[in-house]
């Protein structure tokens, strides 16, 4: 198992620190300022924003953040995380419906979901790895899709969830403006678990399997369960998105779960920068309010314009932004210090 | 032909000396309307499945109704101030979610119009209730739209799947025959259609000797396992009724002919099947085929002259969705113009009950009880190639369906 | 009987396609390493290039058989010296990314240009009859699609193993590495065989507009059936996508014919064939373990 498609970082980064490491070595007052700079973003994000496609960028970022995960730290490219952030959504909205919790105690009801559904899926699918892991897992989504297609008295089928509340202790959040401040402090705190992930022994185990899984594996690490391990932290926060994205709309379709979605995330990660964790949220960003955009732009062709960036962006630039951005930030850094 | 130069020419004449006239003080009453103006919302599908049946030409169609309704009104209009604002929703409820607020709160519109896709329209259906605006669904054909999830502010507009299978299973099974098999795509639209369908084919003394829900979506593409048992039951079947829609209905239809169906004596009835879908499936492969359709361009003169109008604008002739986007928008129009406000629970009054005609809608009437907008629908056949004289005219209406009984009586579900 | 038979029949001529689509990705996946995601978006391509041939120059349907492949094998090599050859010497999830994104431009450029609605096109008149299998009727063209597919599927194992050429992609696809030690120069072959397996694409499409709705889309879904297919037969076997590209159609027209009140079992069953035989045997059915993916 040691051919060129287990390692899959080593051509592609050609210099050895990972993002990982570059923001560990970035000094201390560039993290705490770039930290407030994100703070502050976040905080005015639905005064500059309509506050929907503000509520929108959220969810999208942990969804995001939840893939590079995988795809940046674990050495896995996931194509089916539609699974976990659409099963997530359904089971919030049933949650919130049937049952009238808070909505925050919906929205870790189906990340608690999400996260059992990512087991016997990720156990069956980080058996493979590189191009292998990523048909299977869109394969596993795709047939997620179906199930729910099927299962109409429960998922009310192409007509969707509709009334999904926005409880919270009687407090009046229809205004998406007041929901987006509700919602802050769980894609925060999601945020900041998966960055704690990776800055954990646990996570420092996980960059070196992806970028040695032989040498990982004669270390003695048992690199399956480690490698599961993470499939079903990252189904947790792309859960936690998904279920504040039905809360959000008020509502779930079928589109959650389609494979599109779960390619729209792999675009979001590969735009803002593979393996750079903040790059994802930066790419939801961009490609949340770019959609928005083109829908009232009169340009019939969507695809056109979100594929032909993309494809620039896997050719020329893939880095991604974060990426980009840091490596610019790093070079200027160690120039200015000689 | 010459008739619509006339109206052309008389529009054009009264917007040019209305323009000449111009510096007078406004008609009164703009208080009343937000903004001084009206904004009316074109919310659908303008890249994906749904985007030639309306998609973009629909605005058009909106368009032409905010041309005509100044022409007729002048100097009397309540404002000259009309305009229409767009937005692609591409066929995703999350979109049209965020689109039809963003509309209603940031764009000043006052009517959202369209709206394909059941999910979408349902949802936008809790936004305009939310909001208090108006929105009048056209592209839909789900009758939770009038029943359980019915609103004050919300209209159905042109069809739904009632309409749809009343129409071609009663007139189908008393014309062509008693015997019915009946493919359905299985989720709610299909679901709903087979249950209309065999309700109304009972009813009209049929029979439904066989049924199947093929999987939705159908990846593989073929039906042909339902196509073969069809003329294997036992009695054989005279009509394979077809729920499917779209690129599933052209996929039946090519393999219906594969299989020589027709041949074998079984005919073909259609759910849902609009203008474009004879145009790529040409009528060839459809001719005897029946389905309901909710307007026709090429019916009487009114209708071509409209048709005429729209294609010397779009290039193409218009679906039944494009004339009924251009009748919303009319009435609409009518309603703030009658009301003199554009306060939406006015407009609501003013429209409640009442009974309209235009060029969409024949013996209209707009139902008080759920919202439905009754009108005449029509049974139409699909003509053999060799009566086809001219590019999209297609069909030959076989029997106009009164209002009353085209649609549903009101869901006791709807309470508004 | 009858009826099981007819089933049977339909099943094959299902997976036909699916053999096809999956032996261009096996081909190209040996050579190349790539996983093609425009494969779906090339097959719709193919359906495309037969209908504007036949409307807008009067080609044929025979004609438009040799020539759209042909066509589309050389529009590949194009896209392959000038996309996937610079990322070849990556990581292969970024070709995977690549051709996701030509997926969505070539899907909405045909849009743009032929719209969304299906495009006609009618059955080639010889082809239009039915034959007599002794028990049963069948659509000529259904037998036409599923000898012509068997055909090629013949055809492509010939020229892999009676031929240079063939030995030179066989060794590469099965034992990468070994073959390279060899001294064995695979590059120059890198290109003409992605035209190769895009005209195989191509040609399941040409196969597949007489019989199945020609629309932007129509590749769009299908190709993640052929995904899982691959997987089921083995990503580097091509016998193996073969097998489980005619076993599949089998597997779904049975469930649909016999399990109708499930529609759910043909849906999913391609999937969860796929999940048995990654627990049995995760490198699929007819794969190695020494050329993984």
């Amino acid at each position: 198992m040691t051919s060129t498609v287990d390692t899959p970082a080593d051509a592609t980064r050609p210099a050895p620190p990972s993002g990982l490491l570059t923001v560990a070595r970035a000094p201390g007052w560039v993290r705490y300022a770039l930290l407030a700079a994100g703070l502050i973003a976040a905080l005015w994000l639905p005064n500059g924003l309509y506050p929907a496609v503000a509520v929108d960028i959220l969810c999208w970022a942990l969804f995001a953040v939840a893939v590079d995960l995988l795809l940046g730290f674990t050495g896995l490219m996931s194509f089916g995380h539609a699974a976990f952030w659409g099963a997530s959504a359904y089971v919030t909205g049933l949650v919130a419906i049937h049952a009238g919790l808070p909505f925050p105690a919906a929205v870790l009801a189906g990340a608690l979901a999400a996260a059992v559904l990512a087991v016997p899926i990720g156990y069956l699918a980080v058996k493979r790895t590189g191009i292998y892991f990523a048909m299977v897992t869109l394969a596993f989504a795709q047939m997620v899709y179906y199930v729910a297609n099927e299962w109409r008295s429960v998922t009310r089928g192409e007509n969707g969830l509709q009334g999904v509340p926005r409880s919270l202790f009687g407090l009046d959040l229809s205004d998406d403006y007041y929901f987006y401040y509700a919602m802050l402090p769980i894609v925060l705190l999601g945020l900041a678990a998966a960055w704690r992930i990776v800055h954990s022994p646990f996570g420092r185990v996980l960059v070196g399997i992806r970028d040695n899984p032989a040498r990982a594996r004669a270390l003695g690490y048992p690199v399956h369960r480690y490698k599961l391990t993470a499939f079903v932290l990252s189904g947790f926060i792309a859960g936690l998105g998904g279920g504040l994205f039905a809360v959000g709309h008020r509502f779930v379709s079928l589109d959650v779960l389609h494979w599109t979605t779960s390619g729209k995330a792999v675009v979001v990660v590969v735009l803002g920068g593979i393996g750079t964790l903040w790059g994802g949220v930066l790419g939801a960003a961009l490609v949340v309010r770019l959609e928005d955009w083109l829908s009232f732009s009169n340009f019939e062709a969507i695809g056109l314009v979100t594929g032909g960036i993309f494809v620039l962006v896997v050719l020329l630039f893939r880095r991604g932004i974060w990426g980009s951005a840091e490596a610019l930030a790093r070079r200027w850094w160690t120039s200015r210090k000689r | 032909m010459r008739r619509t130069v006339g109206v052309a020419a008389a529009s054009a004449v009264v917007v040019f000396a209305a323009g000449c006239g111009g510096g007078g003080p406004q008609s009164g009453g703009d208080q009343k309307l937000t903004g001084d103006k009206i904004v009316l919302g074109v919310l659908n599908d303008q890249s994906g499945a749904y985007s030639e049946l309306s998609g973009r030409n629909s605005v058009t169609a909106v368009e032409m109704a905010v041309a005509d309704f100044k022409a007729k009104y002048g100097d009397r209009a309540v404002t000259k101030n009309i305009t229409v604002e767009t937005a692609d929703h591409q066929n995703k409820p999350d979109i049209a979610n965020t689109k039809a607020a963003e509309m209603y709160d940031r764009k000043g519109v006052d009517l959202i119009l369209d709206v394909p896709t059941s999910s979408a329209a349902l949802k936008v259906a809790d936004v305009a209730k939310e909001k208090k605006k108006l929105y009048f669904n056209i592209g839909a054909a789900t009758t939770d739209l009038t029943g359980k999830s019915c609103n004050k502010y919300t209209f159905h507009y042109a069809y739904d799947t009632y309409m749809l299978a009343n129409g071609t299973g009663t007139v189908t099974t008393e014309q062509v025959g008693k015997n019915w098999y009946i493919l359905y795509p299985n989720y709610a639209f299909g679901q709903d259609m087979e249950k209309s369908f065999s309700a109304a084919i009972t009813a009209a003394g049929g029979k439904v000797v066989g049924k199947d829900g093929a999987p939705f979506p159908n990846t593989s593409g073929d039906f042909s396992t339902f196509l073969l048992k069809a003329p294997t039951l036992n009695p054989k079947p005279d009509v394979l009724g077809t729920m499917q829609a779209g690129a599933e209905l052209v996929n039946v239809v090519k393999q219906y002919n594969e299989f020589k169906l027709r041949d074998k004596g079984v005919g073909l009835a259609v759910g849902l099947m609009f203008i474009t879908d004879i145009h790529s499936l040409t009528p060839a492969a459809l001719a005897g085929t029946t389905y309901t359709d909710a307007w026709y361009w090429n019916f009487d003169e009114q209708n071509r002259a409209f048709a005429d109008r729209f294609q010397s604008e779009t290039g193409t002739r218009p679906s039944f969705a494009h004339a009924a986007n251009y009748s919303a928008a009319l009435q609409y129009l009518e309603a703030v113009q009658a009301a003199g406000t554009d306060d939406a629970d006015t407009i609501v009054k003013g429209l409640e009950g009442k009974e309209v005609n235009d060029v969409f809608l024949r013996n209209g009437k707009i139902r008080a009880e759920d919202h439905r907008v009754i009108h005449d629908a029509y049974l139409a056949q699909v003509k053999p190639q060799s009566e086809v004289t001219e590019p999209w005219d297609y069909v030959k209406v076989l029997e106009t369906i009164p209002a009353a009984e085209a649609f549903a009586a009101p869901s006791p579900d709807c309470t508004l | 009987m009858t009826g099981f038979l007819q089933n049977t029949f339909n099943g094959l001529v299902s997976g036909a396609f699916y053999a096809l689509l999956a032996l261009g990705l096996a081909v190209i996946f040996g050579m190349l390493r790539v996983v093609n995601f425009a494969h779906g978006a090339f097959y719709m391509l193919g359906a495309f290039g037969a209908y504007v041939l036949l409307t807008e120059a009067g080609v044929p349907f025979w004609a438009a058989l040799v020539i759209v492949p042909v066509g589309l094998g050389l529009l590949g090599m194009a896209l392959e010296r000038a996309f996937i050859h610079r990322l070849t010497r990556l990581d292969p999830l970024y070709n995977f990314l690549l051709t996701f994104g030509l997926t969505l431009i070539l899907q909405d450029l045909v849009k743009l240009r032929y719209g969304v609605q299906s495009s006609p096109y009618a059955t080639p008149s010889a082809l239009g009859g039915s034959v007599n299998l002794g028990l049963f009727d069948f659509p000529t063209y259904r037998v036409f699609i599923l000898g012509f597919a068997v055909l090629v599927c013949v055809a492509v194992w010939w020229l892999l193993s009676h031929t240079r050429l063939g030995m030179v992609v066989r060794a590469a696809t099965e034992r990468p590495e070994l073959t390279r030690a060899f001294g064995i120069n695979v590059g120059r072959w890198v290109t003409p065989v992605f035209g190769f397996g895009i005209g195989l694409a191509g040609l399941a499409g040409v196969l597949a507009a007489p019989m199945r709705a020609v629309n932007p889309l129509m590749g769009a879904d299908l190709i993640i059936v052929v995904f899982a297919v691959v997987v089921i037969g083995g990503l580097g076997s091509i016998f193996g996508s073969v097998a489980a590209g005619f076993g599949i159609g089998l597997v779904q027209a049975w469930g649909e014919a016999y399990l109708s009140d499930f529609p759910i079992v043909s849906q999913t069953v391609v999937f969860v064939v796929m999940a048995v035989v990654l627990l049995w045997r995760p490198a699929g059915l007819f794969g190695r373990e020494e050329a993984p993916a």
